[in-house]
């Protein structure tokens, strides 16, 4: 609405407020990474006037910034967590690779083939999205143990997928119904199969949204806490579990943990950045459209 | 022959190859983790001999009596409703506010995306940090207007604990509501909003009488996604309180994973976990029905 223009200013000010106690914690949480220790622990609280110093990101990464740039060296102390970043990339790009792949093959049948029982299945998916993970987990955790996928890749790989699958498939689902299935009956009359035109023409066509689908996917897997909690135990584990192990008998390793969690949010964010145009449809798996 | 048989059943018409891996990872990730759990329901882990007992209708017994576990439905339920009703209240006023094409909205709407992608669990420790009652940002204000009893630490007082989680969670989700209720607003006609203007009615008739009628389908989208995963509430209340003080913050899906990981009740932990599976479904399939909600 356009009214006046002092109104227009009062909104833009509230609005710029409002944000701004939205961001807060995250400038507060990004400072504490900056902070010696002392610094975290003064009363009252130090938002801006401190020394900022990069030891935290040092031991966590590391990594330190001394006069001849940039030097990585890779420490074995209690707060290095490089390989936990690492084990945190495989499984979030691998189980992404694999919720979309099978998502995208399903999600293509349920969008153009009529078959008896289709909409009970898609109820069927969304409903194992309603799965408390405590009620998979708890099961899981017996079942790997007897397969040995206890604290492997493979073990949480294939559980992120399948948290991931019915967002995947209803998503990619409603991604693939945006193009017009007139295009296939073309092709079907030029005499092409199923899958080439799968492959040749709606794959091609629904990019877009398998960027999309991917990056959510990617996400999902990045801050799941409850499965990586339960099924790995030293060899692998994901940062968020790394994290509320910061906790210790002797204190919490704040500006530790705060340079983990700070970093970590970077590449989410640039992610989530790049397919902006598609987030809400994300979010609401595909039940709305931008 | 078989091969091309199978090679032309691939590529035919039919849905099931294509279906297939998706039923295949539902049915082993999903099905029987059900039937699994069914099954330890009526079983439980026995120290004494370091084996699974058969015990009947025990657990479901002691279930139905054991106060811990109506304490941790409640909480559960009153975490899901007042974080329900403050993520939408606040969704739709900053959505509102923040409909704008100004200088400027495009960079804030990006800038309130970043809480999104944060882990829940380093939101937890993030809250943690700024609610300890010595130099935590929040109580620092708090004790400073005397609003809060610096004697009384928020997390660690029986009364104010599960206030102290729900911030976490409020700051962390309201901006769903935002994202999704600003796509809903965007996209609604201009027509009754010329004729209303015309009309003279005010902005809060506009409100109440068009944008929530029209918005109706948005809303209750964001309420089924969100509503789903707040009543599955783990990682904040894991991390920021382990259920405590007393049992003032334990949700269901902790007070199962407990009692499975740290107490050795496999039996009844897995009963628990089924109850809170079921209170989703039907509750989740009830709204859908109610509110039409279609995929």
């Amino acid at each position: 609405m356009n009214g006046s223009y002092s109104t227009r200013m009062l909104r833009t000010i509230a609005a710029w407020l409002v944000v701004a106690v939205f961001f807060f914690p995250i400038y507060y949480w990004t400072s504490v990474a900056f902070k010696h220790g002392n610094d975290i622990f003064n009363r009252p609280p130090k938002l801006f006037a401190f020394t900022p110093t990069f030891d935290n990101f040092q031991k966590v990464f590391g990594i330190s910034l001394g006069s001849g740039g940039i030097t990585v060296t890779p420490g074995g102390g209690n707060f290095y967590m490089a390989p936990r970043v690492w084990d945190s990339i495989v499984i979030a790009t691998l189980s992404t690779v694999l919720a979309v792949a099978i998502a995208t093959l399903a999600a293509y049948a349920l969008s153009r083939m009529n078959f008896r029982g289709r909409h009970s299945f898609v109820g069927w998916v969304l409903s194992t999205r309603m799965m408390p993970p405590v009620a998979v987990a708890v099961p899981m955790f017996f079942i790997y143990k007897s397969f040995g996928l206890i604290d492997t890749y493979t073990g949480m790989v294939l559980i992120h997928a399948l948290m991931n699958l019915p967002l995947a498939v209803l998503l990619m689902k409603s991604f693939f119904d945006d193009i017009p299935s007139e295009i296939d009956e073309s092709a079907i009359v030029d005499g092409a199969s199923r899958f080439m035109i799968f492959r040749r023409i709606v794959l091609p066509m629904a990019k877009g949204g398998i960027a999309a689908t991917a990056v959510l996917c990617f996400i999902f897997s990045w801050t799941e806490f409850l499965f990586a909690l339960t099924l790995t135990t030293t060899s692998v584990k994901t940062v968020p579990v790394v994290s509320s192990t910061f906790v210790t008998s002797i204190g919490t390793a704040w500006g530790n943990m705060a340079a983990l969690g700070a970093a970590s949010i970077i590449p989410a964010f640039i992610f989530i950045l790049l397919v902006q145009k598609h987030l809400v449809r994300g979010l609401t798996m595909g039940s709305l459209k931008q | 022959m078989r091969v091309a048989q199978a090679r032309r059943f691939v590529i035919s018409d039919h849905p099931l190859p294509w279906l297939l891996p998706l039923v295949a990872i539902l049915l082993v990730f999903t099905v029987y983790p059900l039937i699994y759990n069914i099954w330890l329901s009526f079983h439980e882990f026995v120290p004494r001999r370091r084996a699974l007992e058969f015990v009947g209708t025990e657990n479901w017994v002691q279930l139905w009596n054991d106060t811990r576990f109506w304490q941790s439905l409640v909480i559960t339920f009153t975490y899901f409703a007042i974080a329900l009703v403050f993520e939408l209240v606040l969704g739709m006023a900053i959505a509102l506010l923040l409909d704008s094409d100004g200088f400027g909205f495009g960079f804030l709407r990006g800038v309130l995306t970043m809480t999104l992608v944060i882990p829940p669990a380093i939101v937890g420790m993030m809250y943690l940090l700024m609610e300890d009652p010595q130099f935590g940002v929040i109580s620092y204000v708090l004790q400073s207007i005397g609003l809060l009893n610096p004697n009384n630490p928020i997390l660690a007082t029986a009364s104010t604990a599960l206030a102290g989680v729900l911030v976490a969670e409020i700051w962390q989700w309201t901006p769903f509501m935002v994202l999704i209720f600003l796509a809903g607003l965007r996209a609604l006609p201009p027509e009754p909003y010329e004729a209303a203007m015309i009309d003279g009615a005010s902005s809060f008739q506009i409100f109440r009488r068009i944008t929530l009628p029209m918005m109706s389908k948005v809303i209750a989208i964001a309420v089924l996604v969100r509503g789903i995963d707040l009543f599955r509430v783990f990682d904040y209340v894991f991390v920021m309180t382990s259920g405590g003080p007393g049992a003032s913050t334990y949700s269901l899906s902790l007070y199962a994973w407990q009692q499975t990981f740290s107490f050795v009740k496999w039996g009844y932990g897995a009963t628990l976990s089924l109850v809170t599976l079921v209170i989703i479904l039907v509750i989740a399939n009830l709204f859908i029905r109610i509110a039409k909600v279609r995929w």
